[in-house]
């Protein structure tokens, strides 16, 4: 849509100024170049900068085959699981979801689709654009406007990679080997975005509202930009977020404003968020066409090795719960009383029920829910158990408000989206 | 360097330096926030076959190579043909239809199900 902003490489950042942040590098023919693509193609040609992995560094073995992950400090962050460092994709280790229910800040998970990544914002300069072929007034925003011009309202709502546990697929899928750790939760303050549409008064030609960053294509070609129908746009619960748990959201999570779609699946959640569309038709670009689309039944899924015969965009979140106090393999007392905490969460309906199982799934009871935040959130839940000698294959299974559940196995889907079965947690007691 | 690019080099510097003390003050306000990234964690395994430049050259560019290292070792000469023609196709990659064998062929025999045991 828009293709003003020049190509530069995020590996050589430059100053607000224009000149290299090194401050040594004074040749501005070699400037040029660094900035461009062909430039970080020219340093890649010339084997420049790819550095072989520390014997000493930290490590974490996610539960598939090739599941090695290093565990990286990345600005902002504390160490998290690097899935990939250019662009930065970084999981959450589980451990992290047992602290709380609301996800801190610095171990909230990471994900980008271009190494095109803004080196300086500045968070009240900031400005979002409104226009499109579907709005009669376009205007300007700057973030220090947002903030004093629009009803601030918050919400508490998880956010989760599409691809959430897409390593734990059987048979295997291709993509982003994630864990289950590419979730988290926090409490966002933002202006509705429906309040900054109206002030650009759409007309009644509007079909789809688009959305993209400041992050990059670094070769100009196949921007993030993804797309919501104008009905869920314009319904009140969208935020144009600049608060995420009390503070400014970090870099990595799109400082300084973000999209935030309660319910819905973190592809549609833009960073950086730039520049919002209204358009007279559905867009039609790569993110929205091709990929994050799932198989269009009723359970989002197909036989395992097949292709769907119709695909639609990816929506809500599926209806999800996790043991967070335990992990697989974990060696307890026997006899001794255990408390066994845990989260669920679903698309916006809210939970209404935790269930556990002690025998792996063979017989269930009612875990005790916790505080309740709002239907967006995690709720917590959790139930006791005296363990005796032995193996225990300890489950969990939530619904929400309208019923819908978990699979007691797993389905499937070629993209590896959506993974919602009913997970195991093996202990051992002795 | 040459001698007239040397003699031009003080008048630049102080250009440049006096272009840095003027604008810092506007451009360093509280609200601004930069990124760092670390360098990349993992390098493209290296390999005899002519894949293996081409790689260098074109894949890496753009990303980092635990997006080929963490597929699965399942991961079929279809999938890394569909990604290669994918990054042509929809990304730009700036390599010609003729290298895309060579490409794939390293990465489903480095990465893939092709891998020697």
């Amino acid at each position: 849509m828009r293709r003003d902003r020049p190509p530069r490489s995020p590996r050589h950042p430059v100053s607000p100024t224009g000149l290299p942040s090194s401050g040594h590098d004074a040749d501005p023919g070699r400037r040029l170049l660094l900035r461009t693509g062909i430039g970080a193609f020219a340093a890649a040609a010339l084997g420049v900068a790819h550095r072989a992995p520390r014997a000493a560094e930290a490590s974490v073995d996610l539960p598939m085959v090739n599941g090695r992950r290093r565990l990286v400090a990345y600005p902002g962050k504390r160490p998290l699981i690097v899935l990939t460092s250019r662009p930065p994709q970084l999981e959450t280790p589980f451990e992290v979801f047992d602290e709380g229910l609301l996800t801190p800040n610095d171990a909230f998970f990471v994900r980008y689709h271009h190494a095109g990544l803004p080196t300086s914002i500045d968070g009240d300069a900031h400005v979002i654009r409104i226009g499109g072929n579907a709005v009669a007034a376009p205007y300007e925003l700057t973030v220090a406007e947002l903030r004093t011009a629009f009803q601030p309202v918050e919400v508490v709502a998880v956010n989760q990679c599409s691809g959430n546990g897409r390593g734990l697929f059987e048979p295997r899928v291709t993509g982003g080997q994630l864990g289950n750790g590419a979730m988290g939760n926090a409490r966002w303050v933002g202006a509705r975005l429906k309040d900054v549409l109206a002030r650009a008064r759409p007309t009644a030609a509007a079909r789809q509202v688009t959305f993209d960053g400041l992050d990059f294509a670094l070769l100009g070609s196949g921007d993030f930009t993804k797309a919501l129908d104008v009905a869920h746009a314009m319904d009140g619960e969208v935020l144009v977020a600049y608060q995420m748990n009390g503070a400014e959201l970090p870099m990595l999570n799109g400082f300084p404003v973000r999209l935030v779609v309660p319910g819905y699946f973190g592809t549609y959640w833009i960073k950086h968020l730039s520049d919002i569309q209204v358009i007279d038709h559905v867009y039609d670009g790569f993110w929205m066409k091709t990929a994050y689309r799932i198989p269009d039944d009723d359970c989002a899924c197909v036989e395992p090795g097949t292709a769907p015969r119709a695909t639609r965009p990816i929506g809500r979140f599926n209806v999800r719960s996790f043991i967070t106090s335990l992990r697989d393999g974990a060696r307890l007392p026997a006899g001794q009383p255990v408390e066994v905490r845990g989260i669920a969460f679903d698309g916006g309906q809210g939970v209404r029920e935790v269930a556990y199982s002690l025998d792996g799934g063979q017989s269930w009871r009612g875990a005790t829910l916790g505080e309740d935040l709002g239907r967006y959130s995690f709720r917590g839940f959790r139930f006791g158990f005296t363990p005796q000698p032995g193996t225990h294959d300890l489950r969990v299974r939530a619904w929400n408000r309208s019923g819908q559940s978990q699979p007691a196995t797993p389905t499937w889907q070629p993209a590896g989206y959506m993974r919602n079965v009913v997970e195991s947690v093996k202990v051992v007691a002795s | 360097m040459t001698a007239r690019r040397r003699k031009r080099m003080p008048r630049l510097a102080t250009a440049l330096l006096l272009a840095t003390t003027s604008l810092a003050s506007q451009a360093t306000t509280a609200a601004e926030r930069t990124l760092q990234l670390p360098e990349d964690g993992v390098a493209l395994k290296a390999s005899p076959l002519p894949g293996y430049l081409k790689a260098q050259a074109y894949c890496v560019m753009c990303h980092s190579a635990e997006y080929m290292l963490y597929q699965p070792p399942s991961a079929a000469r279809p999938y890394w043909e569909a990604m290669v023609r994918r990054m042509k196709q929809v990304f730009a990659a700036p390599f010609d239809e003729s290298e895309i064998p060579d490409l794939v062929d390293y990465l489903v025999k480095t990465y893939g199900n092709e891998q020697s045991r």
